[in-house]
């Protein structure tokens, strides 16, 4: 391999990008299994599900863009627009099935009013549980982690097509990459986040010092392999 | 939601070190004798070896997954084995492009190995110190589980590929997408056994029969896989011997799930000969 300068910013570029999937996690309302039993606020799924989810549609996305043109910019742009779609989408279905089926008022047992609407939520809190389905606040905030899930998963993704020029092998080493910052930044929120407004999201200092750790190990590797003339196969 | 089983420490019969020792021996072995017979033969025949090879790392990352989550670690079972196969797959992709850059293929899963081991006691390092866990077992549990996905992910695409070179584990495994299943099979054999029997009544043994049932599972989702790559016979040998080995351990986990289990009522679906 050829150490230059462009190695150095394809390091700092997956670096940035498992940095921004880090991140991205505390912003997404994450219910875990109460939230499945619209006791708690958030969508009903773990972490590591939605962050597959978002990151997955987003490097599908970006690679698609990535498979007519080399700019940064608008394979940043179609990662971010393509995870925005999957989770929004994810949680207007979500939040249906919490209105109409589950019968479940929308409220946040970790704020009094919302921030963006500014409605009184505690009245709405059923007792014995943290709050019920989606808030107008964290939909939003679940939308801004996707795009920054979305632009960090395009970002890991770019510099290691330009490194090994392998789409399927950028993509599957971009899952990898993904999954270890997603879990790790999960493991920071213990499970559940209901988004920027959650007591919690303060912690994201310690998830930026983790994932920082974990994506320099990861890209240090990441820009060691070189294409290699594949024969055979299929 | 993790429930803690048992929260200090978890009853084991088999202790961790003898796992690790069969899992990453009983893998590499399964891994070069299925490339060495492969070589040797001239065919692919024995790649069905590997895939058996495989089950021994599987065994040692639900041990460790069964370790390290008895603690409870906040964000349900599945977080941890996606996270053992994300390490993983870096480190295998990693590993067999070094081996293939030093021209001896061979080396591969040895250097993966080795980079695995290492990067899953980093990550179990930042933790336990950046995080504040404090679970004991943590690095070593993390270190267990990282080797484990990555030999899972390099035997089972060995599996597939029936080669142990790495232009042809891209051509036939990566480029094709195989690649997706594997990632998927073997993080549910790895992180589906303690996910399934986690609880006060865990028992280590019921534990990792029931992923030596997942890895049977994901021998037949090879052996699918191997049908496009080594053709009809090939795939449907490795198939049955999945199949196989996934009715052996179901009896014998279905045995076990009786043994612990307070009493065993029929609802009427099955017929009593099979309770």
């Amino acid at each position: 391999m050829n150490v230059g300068p462009e190695t150095i910013v394809y390091i700092l570029e997956i670096v940035v990008g498992g940095l921004l999937v880090g991140i991205g996690v505390h912003f997404v309302p994450v219910g875990g299994a109460p939230a499945a039993m619209a006791q708690a606020t958030g969508i009903g799924t773990g972490t590591v599900q939605l962050a597959a989810g978002c990151g997955l549609t987003g490097l599908l996305a970006a690679g698609l863009m990535m498979s007519v043109t080399d700019n940064l910019w608008p394979i940043l742009a179609t990662g971010a627009v393509g995870a925005m779609i999957m989770i929004d989408a994810t949680m207007l279905t979500g939040s249906w099935i919490y209105a109409y089926a589950v019968g479940a008022p929308f409220a946040s047992a970790k704020v009094n009013y919302d921030p963006i609407t500014g409605f009184s939520q505690p009245p709405y809190v059923a007792p014995g549980t943290v709050g019920q389905g989606i808030p107008t606040v964290c939909f939003v905030s679940g939308t801004i982690g996707a795009l920054m899930g979305g632009v960090g998963g395009a970002m890991i993704y770019y510099p290691l097509m330009l490194i090994n020029g392998n789409p399927a092998m950028s993509a599957i080493f971009a899952i990898g990459i993904f999954f270890v910052n997603a879990v790790l930044a999960s493991w920071n929120i213990q499970g559940t986040i209901e988004g920027f407004h959650d007591p919690k999201f303060k912690k994201w200092p310690t998830a930026f010092r983790s994932c920082l750790a974990a994506s320099f190990i990861l890209a240090i590797v990441a820009v060691l392999i070189i294409p290699i003339a594949t024969s055979g196969g299929v | 939601m993790t429930v803690g089983g048992g929260a200090t420490s978890a009853p084991a019969k088999f202790e961790p070190q003898k796992l690790r020792i069969y899992g990453i021996v009983g893998s590499l072995v399964g891994i070069y004798l299925a490339v060495v017979l492969n070589q040797a033969t001239g065919t692919t025949v024995f790649s069905f070896i590997a895939a058996i090879g495989a089950l021994f790392g599987v065994v040692m990352g639900a041990n460790a997954v069964r370790r390290v989550c008895s603690y409870g670690i906040g964000t349900g079972v599945p977080s941890i084995g996606m996270l053992a196969l994300g390490m993983g797959i870096v480190a295998a992709l990693f590993g067999l492009n070094l081996g293939a850059q030093f021209g001896m293929d061979w080396l591969g899963p040895i250097i993966a190995l080795i980079y695995s081991l290492i990067f899953g006691y980093v990550v179990g390092l930042i933790a336990n110190r950046v995080m504040g866990f404090n679970i004991p077992v943590m690095e070593e549990g993390l270190t267990d589980l990282s080797g484990a996905g990555t030999l899972a992910i390099i035997a089972w695409s060995v599996a597939i590929s029936g080669s142990l070179s790495y232009s042809s584990i891209v051509a036939d495994v990566l480029n094709t997408g195989f690649i997706a299943i594997i990632f998927i099979c073997g993080g549910l054999a790895i992180l589906h056994p303690f996910n399934a029997n986690l609880g006060p009544d865990e028992k280590q043994d019921r534990t990792l029969v029931n992923g030596v049932m997942v890895g049977g599972v994901a021998i037949v989702a090879t052996g699918v896989c191997a049908l496009l790559t080594q053709g009809m016979i090939l795939g449907l040998l490795q198939i049955v011997v999945g199949f196989v080995i996934w009715y052996y351990f179901f009896v014998w986990y279905f045995r076990l799930a009786k043994r612990d289990a307070a009493a065993v009522v029929g609802t009427g679906l099955l017929p009593p000969s099979a309770l």
